[in-house]
């Protein structure tokens, strides 16, 4: 099919597909599910940040009436756990490493029941020196929180061999180009260097509906209705820990109430499977705010950056060395370490980089993905460098973003993809938007930024397609509905190569048995990879339906066409449950399509990709209370470069939810630690932006390039904005001379900033 | 989820205070819940016995009463935040009062929280606390022992402390009319769920000066205060902006707030300052402007 | 308890007060209530949150707990008319009274403008916080038919939205008043 043929459903601004079931109350989540038998799960985690377990006593919670099993380390195998490096184990064995961390867990008839159970468990702990903060688990003598973890790679981090790292380090990523050292050395062709240390908070992700696992064990297997991101990752690691084929073990996803990357790989999982093993019954754990916020969390980091530049504005090098503290296990650490180490020079032409990028353990709660990793935490600090280079230079602020950003096809990361997206367009719409050389007030501030996100993460997906005698289709694809709008998005897709309506496709949510594989829900990968898994599945149908066509008309397939749920040849058609009588000879069989998204041959792993680069960029305009220091944002705006829009309200839905979580991670978000414990693990204390945090206005610009590699030219979306506002906002600062190096952007920050300027 | 209690149901002020009284530390006040039931839910506290007052007629009225030619507003202890939003009455005669009401918390809190509830509990950061400090509110208290009246400078005693013991039961806070010459004003800053800092002030002017001033500062300290130095520093001086500002300077110096989530010491007296100001100044020109009227 | 940290607290086991006492000590109150226009009786404990009766008890799992200390609204449901956060409401408040939840919302299969415009303007995506935050709306609707921007945004302050951005929300509930004065 000619890809520029004129598009009927995709491109259109459909209506959500499970908005009904939302808007009704009738659509489950992982919470709302019970099994028959079914027991409540409560779990007792550790009030100190490192310490050996000396014993428990959970003979009194276990003869409470109503208590049916309390699970302790004493019934495990031990075995570990972890995406990148298994590190982790189900509860707590002989030490627990993090304030939060599971050391137990009771099975009971009823909530309260297991509530009152946990009291009664009576731990002895010998508390041991703790290494709270980036700088204790760097220091010489730092207590080392795994010196006897057998550590081991994990399943599927992609990140090539895993070595072992010295003290707490966890992992170490670093890229290297030319000799960065000379140029900042050698002064006189580098006389602007621009120089600083920055710090970026934990945040907590906070995904409205907090982790809820329910897990059933039945004959040989189990069946897990879990708050997942990626079905089959959780299933592999539980088949790993538990000894099973994968099978055996069963992971269904409803609706998820939000994931942001806090539903990434495995969380409660395999304690609720363990807990449920050891109970002889279901059992159902959900997580409070408060644990949530012990399970995951975003990275804080530390970071040493300069920049230098020609005297006239011509980028040379960036030297950068970023510490993210992953808390007591790894999770994802890793990978996020890897992503914000490609972002730390951001999308321009160097001539020299190097970057050394650590994730570092500490006895805290355990970090791990959350929308934009990596770009969030670097493109504040390049841009704001590039920023002051421009200003040192004395030219104008988009301008030297126009001479030095890459150009689609120049390398962005050596042996990988090259750009394949228009920067220069987009930051000039960002700029235009913003009306960047008209003359403002001078209390506003107007700053842009603009970055690149290694998007996809690994290309693995499949889809089918069933068609079914009656017209309809069901598809079966594993994606998670965590509120982007892919089930609405697919059906589209389907819809579009089958010439069906919408309301005529069914789309199902994951669950491992039935749907076939897809990789990952997040890294915006979904309409681009599993989208084309989709896209092929349907066309695989089409094909078959063409065939028939074709033999029952007398014709070649290329001269009928489906439409309408029919197929045509000029006047005359057959509709598609007259296509199946005739190929059947009932009223009954199916047509099945295949589709299957997997790497080029050689290009597996993640230094070849990324599949596409999305694109993060976003501008503000502000203002900002003198007196109190409150910034008051005017205007925010950011660019959607997705290559093509299957629907553009859902693109536009998902970049202003972005562009508000960029605005609480830039201004008013942060989890505060003291030895390690959270003094903020409830929204009373942690600000989560309201419907009066909104700026006064907002712009998403849609571009559509038919750039990406996804179905109809597409590419993912929905990232990006997050790690464009604090660059964006941090920019319009200084613009207004307020230079702060640590986020977020507190009332009190910004007014110390102004302090210290003599304002 | 909670520990088991049983909730009573009196329908006197008298049987709530008999019922406090057997029960001494196991029971609690139970009104709206909006303060009460976050902390037991914490496990931090626990009452195997509830009080619901909400049982007793005649605590949720708004009244307009003279006594001795001084006209007063009396405020039930169960007036909602919200029903004080929207009575009339006391959008008609103390305006301020309505619209702060209508500023706490969110709109599921002001539909269940309650005036005296929010009073009573002693949470340092309160709205209501603050604003009725400025304006001279009187609680009146009642038990077994019959009623006193205590104003709300006695009021406040510490950190979740108030003047009520154990067996009383707040029955109404009574509130003087600003007269014709006075104007009040309200400022907070909050971060978070609830405010960082919140200043009240009134202003009376007589003849071009100040006749009299009162100001409030809460949520920086274990209760709203009173700066008296402020308000002795203002009453004969002329409404000008170097007054106030000298007045929120005194107001900065006076509280001793500590460094936490809601910020350092520093930058909270700084706000203080600022806020200070700003109220003085506001309550000052509606009082001006009431004056003209 | 929500609070982890509070649960291995010897503090709360020194409190005298045993917290898992059995079945028969634990009181328990007879109760009846209308639920979107039907009457209910339950047998509650007073400490009994409205959401879990709600939810347990009666299956109706649109109100959502999230981060049950009154702040998001994820559990918002109307009591009389009023919006009340359910995870921190006593079931026993809602005896003899009107509760009102998402599942009530609808007639005869005819969705209320409210759900109708949400649907239409994208106001929502993981949809976790939606009950409650058409719920909000509708007793704005209720007491102020023509709300402006500024209303709208008052009234909805305490609903929090992690996905959306709230534009949507907000033209949805303008959808939706206009929707209700022409009849709709």
């Amino acid at each position: 099919m000619d890809e520029q043929a004129a598009l009927n459903v995709v491109g259109q601004n459909v209506r959500r597909v499970d908005a009904r079931a939302k808007v009704t109350g009738e659509a489950r989540f992982a919470g709302d599910l019970s099994v028959a038998g079914m027991l409540h799960g409560k779990v007792l985690r550790s009030p100190l940040p490192h310490a050996r377990i000396l014993s428990i006593d959970a003979t009194q919670a276990e003869a409470l009436p109503g208590v049916v099993a309390v699970l302790t380390g004493r019934d495990l195998s031990g075995r570990l756990y972890g995406h990148a490096i298994k590190d982790r184990p189900i509860v707590a064995l002989d030490r627990v490493r993090f304030v939060g961390e599971p050391v137990a867990a009771v099975a009971a008839e009823d909530a309260a029941t297991a509530d009152a159970a946990l009291a009664l468990i009576a731990v002895e702990y010998d508390e041991l020196p703790a290494a709270t903060t980036l700088d204790a688990a760097l220091a010489e003598d730092a207590p080392l929180l795994h010196k006897d973890t057998p550590l081991s790679a994990g399943l599927f981090h992609g990140l090539g061999e895993m070595k072992a790292q010295p003290g707490n380090i966890c992992y170490h990523h670093s890229i290297v180009q030319g000799d960065a050292a000379s140029i900042f050395e050698g002064a006189p062709s580098a006389p602007i260097v621009v120089e600083g240390e920055y710090t970026f908070p934990a945040i907590y992700q906070y995904a409205m509906e907090p982790h809820t696992v329910v897990a059933q064990w039945e004959g040989d297997g189990v069946t897990v209705w879990a708050s997942c991101q990626h079905p089959f990752l959780v299933r592999a690691e539980l088949a790993d820990l538990f000894e099973l084929p994968v099978s055996r073990v069963r992971v269904v996803v409803p609706y998820l109430g939000g994931g942001f990357g806090s539903k990434s790989y495995t969380k409660m999982e395999p304690l609720t499977v363990a807990l449920a093993r050891k109970a002889g019954r279901p059992v159902r754990i959900a997580n409070s705010v408060g644990e949530a916020m012990v399970t995951t969390r975003r990275h804080n980091m530390r970071c040493r950056m300069r920049t230098a530049a020609t005297a006239d504005g011509q980028l040379l090098a960036r030297e950068a060395r970023l510490w993210m503290d992953t808390g007591a296990y790894a999770d994802n650490g890793p990978r996020v370490v890897a992503t914000a180490a490609d972002a730390a020079p951001g999308p321009y032409r160097w001539q020299a980089l190097a970057v050394d990028a650590w994730g570092v353990y500490t006895n805290t709660p355990p970090a791990g993905s959350y929308r934009a990793f990596g770009a969030t935490h670097l493109q504040w600090i390049g841009e704001s460098q590039v920023d002051e280079v421009a200003r040192r230079a004395g030219i104008d602020r988009l301008e030297i973003r126009e001479r030095n950003l890459l150009r689609p096809g120049e390398q962005v990361r050596p042996g990988g993809k090259p750009l394949d997206a228009d920067l220069v367009g987009d930051v000039r719409k960002i700029a235009a938007h913003l009306d960047w050389h008209a003359p403002k007030p001078p209390d506003v501030g107007r700053g842009l930024g603009v970055g690149l996100l290694a998007a996809g993460a690994q290309p693995v997906s499949t889809a089918l397609v069933r068609l079914e005698a009656d017209g309809t289709a069901t598809l079966l694809v594993s994606t998670t509905e965590v509120g982007q709008g892919a089930r609405t998005v697919f059906s589209q897709i389907v819809a579009e190569e089958l010439a069906l309506p919408i309301e005529c496709i069914r789309v199902p949510g994951g669950d491992t048995q039935v749907t076939p594989y897809d990789r990952s829900t997040g890294a915006s990968r979904s309409t681009t990879l599993a989208g084309l898994a989709v896209q092929r599945a349907a066309r695989e149908v089409r094909a078959q339906l063409l065939a028939i066509a074709a033999d029952c008309f007398g014709l070649p397939p290329a001269a009928i066409a489906l439409r309408d749920g029919a197929v045509w040849h000029e006047d005359e058609s057959r509709s598609y449950p007259d296509l199946f009588k005739y190929h059947f000879g009932m009223v009954g069989g199916e047509l099945i399509g295949r589709g299957e998204v997997r790497p080029e041959r050689g290009k597996e792993s993640y230094a070849a990709g990324p599949v596409f680069w999305e694109v993060c960029t976003g501008g503000a305009e502000i203002r900002v209370d003198r007196a109190t220091g409150r910034i008051q944002v005017l205007k925010l705006v950011s660019v959607a470069d997705v290559g093509k829009a299957i629907n553009p309200h859902l693109v536009e839905a998902q970049e202003m939810g972005a562009v508000m979580q960029g605005l609480g991670n830039a201004i008013h978000e942060e989890m505060v630690f003291e030895n390690g414990q959270i003094l903020n693990p409830t929204l009373l204390d942690y600000h989560i932006p309201t419907i009066a945090d909104l700026p006064d206005s907002f712009c998403s610009l849609l571009v559509e390039n038919g750039d990406g590699p996804g179905p109809y030219g597409a590419k993912g979306v929905g990232e990006g904005a997050l790690a464009g506002v604090p660059a964006a906002i941090v920019n319009a600062l200084a613009d207004l001379g307020i230079i702060v190096h640590e986020l977020p952007l507190t009332p009190e920050r910004i007014w110390r900033a102004l302090q210290t300027e003599g304002d | 989820m909670l520990a088991p209690f049983r909730i009573h149901e009196p329908t006197t002020v008298r049987d709530a205070s008999r019922l406090l009284l057997e029960h001494g530390d196991a029971a609690a006040i139970y009104a709206g819940g909006t303060e009460l039931l976050l902390l037991m839910k914490d496990g931090l506290v626990h009452y195997p016995h509830l009080v619901n007052i909400k049982t007793i007629a005649g605590l949720d009225q708004v009244a307009l009463q003279d006594e001795n030619g001084s006209r007063t507003l009396t405020l039930g202890p169960l007036l909602t935040h919200r029903a004080l939003a929207r009575s009339a009455t006391l959008r008609e005669q103390a305006p301020l009062i309505a619209q702060v009401a209508e500023r706490v918390a969110n709109a599921r809190v002001r539909a269940a929280g309650t005036l005296g509830g929010n009073l009573c509990f002693g949470e340092p950061h309160s709205d209501p606390a603050t604003l009725l400090l400025a304006w001279d509110a009187v609680m009146e208290l009642t038990s077994t022992d019959g009623s006193r009246r205590v104003p709300a400078i006695s009021f406040f005693v510490g950190l979740l402390q108030t003047a009520r013991q154990p067996h009383e039961v707040l029955t109404s806070v009574a509130v003087p009319l600003l007269p014709a010459h006075a104007g009040a004003a309200y400022e907070k800053f909050a971060l978070h769920e609830r405010p960082s800092v919140t200043v009240a002030a009134v202003v009376y002017l007589r003849d071009g000066a100040i006749e009299q001033a009162r100001l409030a500062v809460g949520s920086v300290g274990p209760t709203p205060l009173r700066i008296g130095e402020a308000e002795e520093a203002l009453a004969g001086d002329r409404p000008a902006e170097s007054a106030f500002s000298h007045a929120a300077a005194l107001a900065a110096r006076t509280v001793s707030p500590v460094d936490d989530l809601y910020g350092s010491a520093e930058y909270k007296r700084h706000l203080v300052r600022v806020l200070a100001a700003r109220a003085l100044s506001a309550a000052s020109e509606q009082a001006a402007r009431r004056e003209r009227a | 308890m929500s609070d982890m940290t509070g649960t291995s607290d010897p503090q709360v086991l020194l409190s005298g007060e045993p917290s898992g006492e059995p079945l028969e000590e634990r009181p328990r109150l007879p109760i009846t209530l209308t639920v979107n226009g039907r009457p209910v009786e339950a047998v509650i404990e007073p400490r009994e949150m409205l959401l879990d009766v709600l939810r347990e008890r009666l299956g109706l799992t649109g109100a959502k707990r999230s981060c049950d200390v009154q702040v998001c609204g994820a559990c918002t449901v109307l009591l009389d008319g009023l919006p009340v956060s359910a995870c921190c409401t006593l079931a026993y408040e809602a005896r003899g009274r009107e509760v009102l939840t998402i599942e009530g919302l609808a007639c005869d299969g005819r969705l209320h403008p409210l759900q109708e415009a949400f649907i239409d303007c994208t106001a929502l995506q993981c949809g976790f916080c939606t009950s409650g935050m058409i719920l909000t709306a509708k007793s704005l609707l209720d007491e102020t038919p023509h709300p402006n921007r500024e209303q709208i945004r008052a009234a909805l302050q305490g609903n929090l939205c992690r996905c959306t951005g709230y534009w949507n929300i907000i033209e949805a509930v303008e959808q939706a008043a206009q929707a209700e004065v022409q009849g709709g």
